[in-house]
Order: C-alpha cells, then sequence, then structure tokens
C-alpha cells in the first residue's frame, strides 16, 4: 500500500468515527448557528455607520471572518481530542504496533481535524447563500466572490487550528487542562496582532502576513480604501463581533477581496504554517508510548508503564497462594441506612482530596500567594484585581467536576452504591464551593472586618456560581474543555474587563449583580442534579 | 436472603434483545453464570448491580423490587464490573477510602477493612503506590477489594480473574469459595475452569435466555455416557472436527485424542467421566440446534 493510501485511510478512519458521533451534530449545530447570527446580524461587520450591501462578495467576506475568528476560538476545542481519543480506546496501542511513521500520523490527524472545521466552514458557505436569498437585497449569487473569502481566509486558518491541536496533544504539558486555557490567550493574541494591523495603512503581505492570521487586516484595509473613495468623511472606525448594540445606518457595495500573488502568498504561508506545525507535533508525540514522550530528553521519565512492571515484579510471587482463611472484621449495618445520610461530611472529604490530586508544588505555592494578595492589597485592588487572578488559578480543578466518572470509567463503582447521584454530585459541589471560598478567602476576611455585606455578597455568588458552572458542563458533557474554555473566556471578558452583568466575582461596585448569579448557580446545581438522575437509569 | 430474577428482558437502542424473559431464583451460595461471548452476561451483571434498568419484568432483593428501591440493593452489594477504572493519581488506600465514604462507610470501620482487604488481596506492599503504576493484574484486585468493602450480602464479579496471574487465580477461587457461605456470589465468566472450583449452582445462558439452571453434578450426569476419547491420526482429524462435536485434542505419539461429544459413540471410541467443559459445550450445542430448528420451523 503506497502512503498516500495510507494517509488516506488514516484520514477516512477517523473523520468516519468524529462524524458517526453526537458531539459531531453539536458541532454542526454550532455551525449553523453561526450562519443564523449573520442572517439575524448578531454578527455584525461594520465601518463607521456602513455594512456592505448584502452581495455576494460581501456575505462571502463576514463568513470568511467568522470562520478565521469564531471557528479558529471554537473548533480549537471541537477537535482537540483525536490523539487522546486513540490513546483512550487503545486503538493507539495497535497503531502503535504497525510501521506507521509518526509524523504520517500527525499529518493524518491534522487533515482529520481539518475535515472537520472544513465542514462547518461549508455549512457557512451554505448559509452565505441562503442569507443572500432571503435578504434579497442583491439576488445575483457571484459564487468567486463569496466563496474565494471562505476558501482564502478561512481554511488557511482553519488548517492552523487543525494542526495546532494535534501539536498541543502531543505536548505532554497543553495535552490537558494547561492548553485548553493557554489556548485561549494564544487566541486572543493571534487576534489582537491581526487587528492592530487594522488601523495600519500597509497591507500585510509576504512574511508580513504571518501577524495576520485572521485576515481581517486584508479585508479592512481595503474595503476602508473603497469605502473612503465614496465617502472621505468616514472614520476609520471598524469593527467585527458578536452584538448589534448600534445598528448601522448606511450601506456600500463592497466588490470583494482584490487578491494579489502577494495577498494569495500570503494565505499559503499559513498552509505551510499548518504542514510545519503538523511535522513539529510528530518530534513530541509518543507514539502511544505509556513510558513517557517521545521526544527523548535523556533525563530520567517517571512512568506509569515501568512502574507497573516493576511493581508487579515486586508483588508476584511474594507470597504463595494462601489456603483460603482470611478474616475480615464483619461491619455493623444499619437496617434504617441513616448510616449514609450522616456520612456526607467525610464523603466532601474525600471529594475535596480528589480534586486535589496530581497537581504540583508550584500550584499550592501560588494559591498561597494569591490567597495573602487578597489579604494584603488594598481592599479596591483586591477584588478587582488579585481576586480575579485568585479565581482563574484553580480552574483544572473545578474543570474536573462531574467528568471523573466518565474519563476514568469509575461511573460502575460510584453509581452502585447508595443514593449515588446525589450525595456524590453534592459533596463534589460543596468541594468546589470549598475551593473558591479557600482560594479567594483573603478578601472574604478583608470584607467581613470591614463590614462590606454587598462586596462580600457579590464574593459569596461567585464561590457558589463558578462550581456550579463547572458542575453542570462535566456533567453534561463528561468533558473538561467545555468548562476550561468557556470560564476562561468569561472570565477574561467579564471580571476581568469588569462587564457588567458578566461580573461574576462582583469585582467592582458597578459591575456587581450578585442576586442574579446566587439564582443562576441554584439553577445550575438543580440542572446538573435532573441531568445525571436522567442519564442514569437509577437515580 | 434471596434475589429473583422474573421475566426480565433487556432492549437497546435499534431492536438489540439482549435478554429475553430471564427469570431465576438464587439463595446464599456462588452462582457461575457461564455463556458465550454476547450471550447477554454482562447485561445482566449491570441491572443485578442497579447500573441499569430493565426494560420488562423485575428483578426483586428480598421482596423488594430494585427497580423502585435500588438502594435497599446497594447498600448491601458488591460489585466488580468487567470494565473499570480507577483514579491514577490515589494510591489504593486513598482509593478505597474514596470508595467507602461514597459506600457511606463510617471511617474507622473502613480503615481498618480496607488494611484487611488489601492484606486479602495481597497489596499491603505496594499500598502507598499510585494506581496509575499498577498492573492490569493488580488493578483487578484492587477492584476485587472494592467490591468486599461493604461487607456485601450480593456480591457479583464479571469476569474477575482477567488479568490475573495463576496464581491470584487460585487465591481468588479460594475466596469466593470461603465468601459463600452468608451470602449470594454471582460470578460471571467463560472460563470454566473458574466455576468448576468455586460454583454450587450454574447458569447457562446463551442468546439472552436461560439454556440451564442446575449443580454442577446435575449437570455433569446430564452428559454422563455422552464423553468419549478415541485417537485418530493427525491427517483425519479435519474431518472428524466436521462430523463430531469435539470437546477438546491432545496430540501423542499414536496420534490425536479426541474427546467428542454425543448420543452414539464413533466407531473405537472409549467412554470417559466428562467435566464441566463438556456439559456446558454439549448444552450449548443442544440449544443452539434447538434454535436453528425454530428458526427453520
Amino acid at each position: 500500500m503506497n502512503r498516500s493510501r495510507i494517509l488516506y485511510h488514516m484520514v477516512r478512519a477517523d473523520f468516519l468515527e468524529r462524524v458517526r458521533r453526537y458531539s459531531f451534530l453539536l458541532t454542526m449545530g454550532f455551525a449553523i448557528y453561526l450562519g443564523y447570527a449573520v442572517y439575524a446580524r448578531q454578527v455584525t461587520l461594520r465601518l463607521d455607520d456602513y455594512r456592505g450591501v448584502d452581495n455576494s462578495a460581501w456575505l462571502g467576506t463576514v463568513v470568511g471572518l467568522i470562520a478565521t475568528v469564531w471557528v479558529s476560538l471554537v473548533g480549537f476545542y471541537i477537535v482537540k481530542n483525536s490523539i487522546q481519543r486513540d490513546r483512550r480506546t487503545r486503538v493507539g496501542q495497535i497503531l502503535a504496533a504497525t510501521p506507521m511513521n509518526k509524523s504520517f500520523y500527525t499529518l493524518g490527524k491534522t487533515f482529520s481535524n481539518f475535515a472537520v472545521l472544513a465542514v462547518m466552514v461549508l455549512i457557512l458557505a451554505l448559509a452565505a447563500v441562503l442569507i443572500q436569498i432571503l435578504r434579497g437585497e442583491e439576488t445575483q449569487i457571484a459564487l468567486g466572490a463569496l466563496l474565494s473569502p471562505i476558501l482564502l481566509l478561512g481554511l488557511p486558518a482553519v488548517a492552523v487550528v487543525a494542526a495546532l491541536a494535534v501539536l498541543f496533544e502531543s505536548l505532554p504539558v497543553l495535552r490537558g487542562g494547561v492548553g485548553n486555557v493557554f489556548y485561549f490567550f494564544f487566541w486572543t493574541g493571534l487576534i489582537s496582532i491581526s487587528v492592530t494591523l487594522v488601523t495600519g495603512t500597509q497591507q500585510p503581505t509576504g512574511l508580513h502576513a504571518l501577524q495576520d492570521f485572521t485576515g481581517i487586516a486584508v479585508v479592512m484595509g481595503q474595503m476602508q480604501t473603497q469605502l473612503h473613495a465614496l465617502d472621505s468623511q468616514v472614520r476609520s472606525a471598524a469593527s467585527f463581533g458578536f452584538g448589534n448594540f448600534h445598528a448601522t445606518t448606511k450601506t456600500f457595495l463592497w466588490t470583494g477581496i482584490h487578491w494579489t500573488p502577494a495577498l494569495l502568498f500570503g494565505r499559503a504561508l499559513w498552509l505551510a504554517v499548518a504542514a510545519a506545525l503538523a511535522l513539529l507535533a510528530a518530534v513530541f508525540f509518543d507514539r502511544f508510548d505509556p513510558a513517557g514522550n517521545g521526544l527523548r530528553l535523556g533525563r530520567k521519565q517517571k512512568s506509569v508503564a515501568s512502574n507497573a512492571d516493576v511493581l508487579d515484579s515486586q508483588s508476584s510471587g511474594v507470597e504463595p497462594a494462601r489456603a483460603s482463611a482470611f478474616h475480615l472484621t464483619p461491619l455493623l449495618r444499619d437496617a434504617s441506612n441513616r448510616q449514609t445520610r450522616t456520612r456526607f461530611f467525610s464523603l466532601i472529604v474525600a471529594e475535596f482530596r480528589l480534586l486535589f490530586r496530581g497537581h504540583g508544588w508550584w500550584w499550592y505555592a501560588g494559591a498561597v500567594g494569591l490567597f495573602l494578595g487578597c489579604l494584603l492589597s488594598p481592599v479596591g485592588a483586591a477584588r478587582s484585581g488579585v481576586l480575579v487572578a485568585a479565581w482563574i488559578w484553580p480552574v483544572l480543578f473545578w474543570s474536573q467536576m462531574g467528568t471523573r466518572e466518565e474519563s476514568f470509567s469509575t461511573g460502575s463503582l460510584i453509581f452502585s452504591s447508595p443514593r449515588a447521584v446525589p450525595r456524590q454530585l453534592l459533596a463534589m459541589y460543596a468541594a468546589g464551593v470549598l475551593l473558591a471560598a479557600l482560594t479567594g478567602g483573603g478578601l472574604a476576611l478583608r470584607l467581613l472586618f470591614a463590614g462590606d455585606l454587598s462586596a462580600l455578597a457579590a464574593w459569596g455568588a461567585g464561590v457558589l456560581f463558578i462550581p456550579s458552572m463547572a458542575l453542570v458542563l462535566g456533567v453534561t458533557t463528561g468533558s473538561r474543555k467545555p468548562f476550561e474554555a468557556l470560564y476562561t473566556a468569561w472570565w477574561y471578558v467579564g471580571p476581568l474587563h469588569h462587564i457588567r452583568q458578566l461580573d461574576f466575582m462582583g469585582t467592582t461596585a458597578q459591575s456587581s449583580t450578585p442576586v442574579g448569579y446566587f439564582a443562576v448557580a441554584a439553577l445550575l446545581v438543580l440542572a446538573a442534579y435532573m441531568w445525571r438522575s436522567v442519564r442514569r437509569a437509577y437515580a | 436472603m434471596r434475589l429473583a430474577i422474573e421475566s426480565v428482558t433487556k432492549r437497546y437502542r435499534k431492536g438489540v434483545v439482549a435478554l429475553r424473559e430471564f427469570s431465576l431464583d438464587l439463595k446464599p451460595g456462588v452462582l457461575g453464570l457461564l455463556g458465550p461471548n454476547g450471550a447477554g452476561k454482562t447485561t445482566l451483571m449491570s441491572i443485578l448491580a442497579t447500573i441499569t434498568r430493565a426494560t420488562e419484568g423485575r428483578v426483586l432483593w428480598n421482596d423488594t423490587d430494585i427497580a423502585r428501591d435500588p438502594d435497599v440493593l446497594r447498600s448491601v452489594l458488591g460489585y466488580l464490573p468487567q470494565d473499570f477504572g480507577v483514579y491514577p493519581n490515589l494510591n489504593a488506600v486513598e482509593f478505597l477510602e474514596y470508595l467507602a465514604a461514597v459506600k457511606g462507610l463510617d471511617g474507622a470501620a473502613a480503615r481498618r477493612r480496607i488494611d484487611e482487604l488489601l492484606d486479602l488481596v495481597n497489596l499491603t506492599d505496594v499500598r502507598k503506590r499510585p494506581l496509575g503504576g499498577y498492573s492490569g493484574g493488580m488493578r483487578q484486585r484492587v477492584g476485587i477489594a472494592q467490591a468486599l468493602l461493604n461487607d456485601p450480602e450480593l456480591l457479583i464479579v464479571d469476569e474477575p480473574t482477567a488479568g490475573l496471574d495463576p496464581e491470584e487465580r487460585v487465591r481468588f477461587r479460594n475466596l469466593l469459595s470461603d465468601l459463600s457461605g452468608e451470602r449470594i456470589v454471582i460470578l460471571s465468566t467463560h472460563i470454566v475452569s473458574d466455576v468448576e472450583a468455586t460454583a454450587t449452582d450454574i447458569a447457562l445462558i446463551a442468546q439472552g435466555t436461560l439454556v440451564v439452571h442446575a449443580t454442577p453434578e446435575e449437570l455433569l450426569r446430564s452428559v454422563e455416557g455422552k464423553v468419549w476419547e478415541w485417537v485418530v491420526p493427525s491427517t483425519e482429524l479435519t474431518a472428524v472436527k466436521q462430523k463430531f462435536l469435539i470437546s477438546s485434542t491432545t496430540r501423542r505419539s499414536d496420534g490425536v485424542h479426541v474427546r467428542v461429544l454425543g448420543e452414539e459413540p464413533p466407531t473405537n471410541a472409549q467412554p470417559v467421566s466428562p467435566n464441566l467443559e463438556d456439559a456446558y459445550l454439549f448444552c450449548l450445542s443442544r440449544h443452539r440446534a434447538g434454535a436453528r430448528a425454530g428458526a427453520a420451523a
């Protein structure tokens, strides 16, 4: 079998496995929602008071930007599971025993990721055609003008995301929650660099195109030039995003991006970046070797499997198989089952201890530092700054909530216990609340002594809300990623920028809305309980 | 102490029927649940362990319907699933302490019991090592320990000896025999020798239905006079396999010793004492023949 055929089958099998999962329907649902958001003008591209006439060029450009900006964020979390799936299903071990080349594998996974994301982009392209027909501002569909921005802006961007997902999965440090949180900031950085180019006068071409991941600088630059020719009074205020807070009042005819060879080269460079990232991933990919990383650094690697061999040799044959005589102390059984009710506290302690497993000393040092920062810095700074940091620090702890039973396959052990669903769920939530209260506890002490009850209420709302969000997302998805991605994004937009309604920590008096978050927390815990009850045949 | 399974049917999505009108009545002792792959053993275990509900029929634990009040059974249930996971960053003691808390056990009693159980499954030496470093057999032993945490009255073990070395396997068989006196133990497996060593009762299940429920002695009696041993040249082995139901073959210097099951002996075959594997194969082949005849009719 030649190499291209091997690659084809690797991509095909992975792609089919994904599209036959229910989660793929959610992915498609998200793409359809984005299309709807364009139709409902929830996603707006504007220049000053102008928007483009809804022709093929304009809608193609909007959809192309959605692909580069939004699909590049959400898509990463959607596809960052392909190597993990092979690891979990143990298919990886079978693959590792074949002559499979590491770079072939990471390239195959990148192609498969790309195929999934490309399907999303394709749905958006179809949506663009539909929107143009429904709006009817311009009835003639120009396929070239419609598809070129989608293909030339969107596809290179999602190719990079596809390769980044494989690279993150290949690097042990970025494979888990750290990678999920880190990507958000990485993505923010990529977008920010693109956006800073918008105000520039030069089109980012050649190697400078590597600063414009989204292609937004290309789009905005040409749009501004075209618009200035029509209206010299227009300012350079351009925006693209969700929300329609200030409706546009004027329209202009956008004829589409003028693709010069330099611009095309710039977009092609991103494809080359994607290929390079996929090959780089092969360097770190461990080929499912349980003994550790693919990149041999020469240092002693502490590994699970190598320990297993040692342990097995230690324990096997240590004693001859004893005769059947053994002694187990009988347990006193409480016929009324009061036993299980009164031992709820010990379950909270057990869940709390479980949250902390597998994290290094550096995490505790950071948490103590942030606690002391809350306690010792001026109250205003502690509330609006240190607390914000203190409550992003445990994100990888909260994200475990509700997912462990799925990810470690312990559900059958736990849910065959009496009243396991309500007891374990509430104990887990209580442990999450305790974690929030401890990490942000320095500020609570300050507010308590100062008698600032309204600020204390806002703090309390945060304490209850954060774990409730983690719990409901964990229980409903069985994955840590949704909480890690959504919480980080929300934390960035709301508390960090003190945006009212979104500031669940109440970082300032103006942005604080604790009553709403108390209510939402209660509803989320209830939703988590109901979901788990329904999912488990017995509750 | 009584577990009654009454006409239980389990239908999965897309119409797959894993269990069909399955009934069984159990009292203290070890029930060996035997059957080929896909027979419905694991589905039955899951229903009895209150992990999944029966589509039709009911399961009574001391006359209480477990679908209505699963906690009555759960508080006295020990369950070792076929596939289960552990938290890799916890050590054996911490993991068992966690499960003891989930099961609602008193802290001091749980700690004492965990010590005893780790000794019992021969993991005392490695009790402080993270479970992520355990081999498959060692994890299986942790699974056995957790199933015994709450001193269960009903112990359900699904393929418990999978991954155990021969020594640990013998140890576990002995353990099961000793446990059976005051509780109901259900041992699901396709390893006949495990059942042979421990079971006081055997239920044979195939295609989601109960083929036979009997004591090992009754099962052996059912194939008395139907097992034959016969020496054939190795060149004739293929032809013999097509003609007879073969239980086992052993190559020796005088040819291949073939163990054959059937009402009538092959020419020159000698009668031999049946074992449980013979009985298992015989019952299964009779059931399949019946099913084929039913389908043809």
